[in-house]
């Protein structure tokens, strides 16, 4: 009586911890995300390596390109306008560039004028290193007479034009021109114009992806108007797009398949309504934890937790197998070490996952551990009481079942056996030796390959040419850093003139270090020297004129051109990028590659960053695949760990029977790489993080059949959850995310092996009622 | 009483016939001959310099190849204009210069209205008229064309925003 009140009470609490758990989750606010990139390895590498990727890939992660395109010009235009306009009203939107403004222009243009002496562009550079005056003079003239000229008003502020007018001097070029303010796309048949919009945030947010992908939808819908895309944004909504989708359709999918093999076997609508009680509880739970713990929630996780409720069901399931032949006082102390063994190996093999450096995957653990700890919970605590009334019913089914199986000719251990083993892992070891890895980045592509060639068209036609390599210059000092820059920049010069290395991006271009800013006037100063009365007589200008020049040279050559006045300006925010602001005393600047050759380009900047510990040559998709490529082979490691812990464990308790359980998903662990190898051309990280799934499972069948020596309502029981795993990881197979899929096939094979394992394991002697 | 009428009439719709200038009646007027030769003088007026920078040369023209501009005086300098060279100008400002002059010199108007709205006169066979850019990129360096012709070009002057003005005089020596 009394064991039973407390009992009750542990219930009521645990009732009232669920209901706390959700109000809390609910507070939060919670975000669902559906980053790729929250699937990437945190990197093990500096602040300031993480920090500039970031930088770099901003670029590409905030912006979106639009190209609107149409027979009739005015109609373009006119759309252009209207989705600008609508975009900039957005509050998710920080800037929309669709046209040039004359005032905005003029001023970009001259900017850098008061800096003329001081930043000089490479050729002016070059021809006043070879002190080369004389031919700097007769261009000078040959640009102020020439029929090209205009704008020569700074005759007397920079009589030998030194500031080139096209002002900023390596921006790229890009394939477009201003047409009556807009900006139109050239080399394309049909009038194209251009929409670049950056957002306030990452572009991950579902609501954002929603209301920024609506408005340009609204604008262009019911005209002729085609629009092309690129951008992050794009691939996150399709790809959170697939993952709701997938979540419906797999979980909605395996939770009927579930459901109708329960009402078969039970034939009863309440044991279906009981099954559904810890599953729902333990996918709720999971869900509020997550957000509690990650605020934010990844939609692969969601995805990944439908199929957590093919695992979580086995607790139930045992549960209400085995109450049909023991009473309600019985039940609890026979099969609660067999549960508890069996979350306690559940755990551990879904928090190993926990360990991997995937922020996804540990979200992943997260979810799978606090989802099977409440489906435990709910079936421990709340099943006694609920299946309180319900009387001993063999279930008619699981002897048919179990005679059946026991039919089947069993494993015997006899010469024949063994010599068919050892063939077997002959065949086994030949065929993993062949065992390739793959650790392509690509495995966590989600995007559908139409945007993906959308995404290319719009790049081309703008020639947008850019990659994720570059060269990180890093110093105590932004001053250091542009100096140390300086002086690499002739050996990429080199690199380029081989066709190693195509165009790259460096801020010392425009921004030069002071000490080279010094370097310049002193040229300058040369140049005023020896050419400025020569330039004027040429002129036929008086000398009242030529003063008035020298004053100006004079009260402007000191000014020099800062980091801090730069930032300032208005064309520092295309340059600003490859400036990685300090951190724990180091600064740095970014050489950016347009690209370069993979082979050789690669292993020239290796070595170049090789010769000096303050260059660092950043290759993130090859940082990527090398990180995925050591955490596959670690992760093996960490499998042969887990065997030898549960292994460990379990000898404890079923001392020499301890292999009748390990062995079943060992054996299928190896097969199911065997079928990897053959059907996936190939091994990667997720097939063998799955792996731990079946040793989970597998160790739950093992254990539940060694607690009741394999009595025919376990073996019903766990062939009941063994198909209810495959239904709900069997259908991961067909998701479009690369990674449920790989999951979904390993996790397929593997326990419909280990089926296989238990049932030529199972013991034929036993064959009669009940346990 | 009807004569006065036939005289105000007149006045009133002819001037306001030929004030309806267009690039189509331009092109109807104007002609670009295959090959074309002659002398300019150029003058930059200077407003900082408070004078003039005068120079001399010649020109000469082949349609749809080349247009060749030699400075002879006081410095030496020639230019090349192809319609490639042109497009391959990488500074954007130099690249419509040309483009723009090339047209004028040459009488494309198809591709000067892609810039330019027109104003101006015509009457009997010469006309003067004045372009304006209507591209802020354009407009902030060059605020008005003005040019006079027959039936080839005369006179060209770019008016730049602060005041500078350049004034170009063509005199053909026919092949």
């Amino acid at each position: 009586m009394i064991k039973q009140k407390s009992q009750l009470l542990l219930a009521v609490v645990w009732l009232f911890t669920i209901v706390i758990l959700l109000i809390l989750a609910a507070e939060k606010n919670a975000k669902f995300s559906s980053s790729i990139f929250a699937l990437l390895p945190e990197s093990d590498q500096s602040a300031l390596i993480r920090q500039s990727s970031k930088q770099i890939s901003n670029d590409f992660s905030r912006r979106l390109i639009l190209m609107l395109s149409g027979p009739d010009e005015t109609v373009v235009r006119d759309a252009i306008e209207k989705l600008a306009r609508e975009l900039s009203a957005m509050t998710d939107v920080a800037e929309v560039f669709w046209r040039v403004e004359k005032e905005k222009a003029i001023r970009a243009r001259n900017e850098l004028f008061p800096y003329r002496f001081a930043v000089l562009d490479s050729k002016a550079r070059q021809k006043l290193q070879k002190a080369e005056y004389g031919e700097v003079s007769e261009q000078a003239l040959g640009r102020i007479y020439s029929l090209l000229s205009i704008g020569q008003s700074a005759i007397l502020d920079d009589p030998f034009g030194l500031y080139s007018l096209s002002g900023s001097t390596s921006a790229p070029n890009l394939n477009f021109e201003v047409s009556k303010s807009l900006l139109k796309v050239t080399g394309v048949d049909q009038p194209t114009y251009l929409v670049v919009l950056e957002l306030v945030d990452e572009p991950y947010d579902l609501a954002v992806q929603d209301r920024v992908l609506g408005t340009i939808e609204d604008v262009t819908a019911g005209s002729d108007i085609t629009i092309e895309r690129s951008g992050m944004l794009l691939h996150a909504a399709a790809g959170a797009r697939q993952a709701s989708t997938e979540i419906s359709t797999i979980g909605l999918g395996s939770l009927i398949g579930i459901a109708m093999l329960i009402l078969f076997v039970f034939r009863r609508i309440t044991t279906l309504g009981l099954l559904l009680i810890p599953v729902s509880v333990g996918y709720i739970s999971a869900v509020a934890i997550s957000i509690l713990v990650f605020r934010e929630v990844h939609l692969v996780t969601l995805a990944f937790g439908a199929g957590l409720i093919g695992v979580s069901i086995d607790y139930a399931l045992h549960f209400l197998c085995e109450r049909r032949v023991l009473t309600n006082s019985q039940i609890l102390p026979r099969i609660l070490p067999g549960l508890t063994l069996g979350l306690f190996s559940s755990v551990m093999a879904y928090g190993a996952q926990a360990l991997a450096p995937f922020p996804g995957l540990r979200q992943m653990a997260v979810f799978s551990v606090s989802g099977l700890i409440a489906a435990w919970l709910t079936v421990v605590l709340w099943f006694p009481w609920l299946t309180r009334k319900q009387t001993i019913q063999a279930l008619p089914l699981a002897e048919k079942f179990n005679a059946l199986c026991r039919r089947l000719p069993a494993l015997r251990f006899n010469r024949f056996s063994l010599v068919m083993s050892i063939l077997l892992l002959v065949i086994v070891a030949i065929l993993l030796a062949s065992v390739t890895g793959i650790d392509d980045v690509r495995l966590l592509q989600t995007s559908p390959k139409s945007l993906v060639a959308e995404e290319q068209k719009v790049r081309a036609t703008l020639g947008i040419k850019s990659s994720s390599q570059y060269l990180l210059v890093k110093s105590n000092t932004l001053e250091n850093s542009l100096q140390k820059e300086e002086r690499i920049i002739p050996l990429l010069e080199a690199l380029k003139q081989e066709g190693l290395v195509a165009d790259f991006q460096a801020i010392s271009n425009v921004l030069p270090s002071l000490s080279r800013q010094e370097e310049n006037l002193k040229m300058v100063s040369a140049l005023y020297d020896s050419q400025l009365i020569n330039l004027y007589a040429k002129l036929n200008l008086t000398d009242a004129k030529r003063d008035e020049s020298l004053t100006s040279f004079d009260r402007e050559k000191n000014r020099r051109l800062t980091p801090e006045r730069f930032q300032q300006l208005e064309i520092s925010n295309q340059w600003v990028n490859l400036i990685v602001p300090p951190e724990q005393g180091e600064v740095a600047t970014i050489l950016r590659f347009s690209g370069l050759n993979e082979g050789e380009g690669s292993a020239a900047l290796l070595s170049l960053s090789d010769s000096d510990p303050d260059l660092i040559f950043v290759d993130q998709t090859r940082n990527i695949t090398a990180l995925l490529g050591k955490y596959r082979l670690e992760i093996i490691n960490w499998i042969a760990m887990a065997y030898l812990v549960v292994f460990v464990v379990l000898v404890f308790r079923y001392r020499n029977r301890v292999w009748r359980i390990v062995l079943p998903p060992a054996a299928a662990s190896i097969l199911t790489l065997v079928l990897l190898v053959q059907f996936e051309q190939g091994i990667n990280l997720f097939h063998l993080m799955a792996l731990i799934l079946v040793l989970g499972i597998g160790l739950d069948m093992g254990i539940f059949l060694a607690e009741t020596d394999g009595s025919s309502h376990t073996w019903m029981a766990v062939s009941m959850s063994c198909v209810t795993s495959l239904l709900a990881f069997g259908l991961l197979t067909l998701s479009k995310t690369p990674i449920l899929h790989h999951f979904g096939i390993t996790v397929l094979c593997g326990l419909g092996l280990v089926w296989i394992f238990e049932l030529i394991l199972l013991d034929r002697g036993r064959n009669e009622v009940g346990i | 009483m009807s004569r006065t009428f036939l005289i105000i009439a007149l006045l009133y719709s002819f001037p306001a016939y030929s004030s309806e200038i267009s690039f189509e009646r331009l092109v109807a007027i104007t002609e670009t001959p295959a090959h074309l030769k002659g002398n300019f003088t150029q003058e930059k007026y200077l407003k900082i310099l408070e004078t003039g920078l005068v120079s001399k040369g010649v020109f000469s023209y082949k349609k749809g190849e080349y247009l060749n501009w030699e400075t002879l005086d006081p410095i030496y300098n020639k230019l090349s204009l192809t319609p490639t060279n042109i497009s391959n100008e990488q500074d954007a400002v130099s690249s419509v210069l040309s483009e723009i002059l090339f047209s004028v010199l040459t009488a494309q108007w198809g591709s000067l209205s892609k810039y330019f709205d027109l104003s101006g006169r015509i009457e009997d066979q010469t006309w003067a008229v004045v372009l304006l850019p209507v591209d802020v990129a354009i407009a902030g360096i060059i605020t008005k064309v003005e040019l006079v012709g027959d039936v080839l070009l005369r006179k060209i002057v770019l008016h730049e925003k602060d005041g500078d003005y350049t004034t170009i005089e063509l005199a053909y020596q026919y092949q």
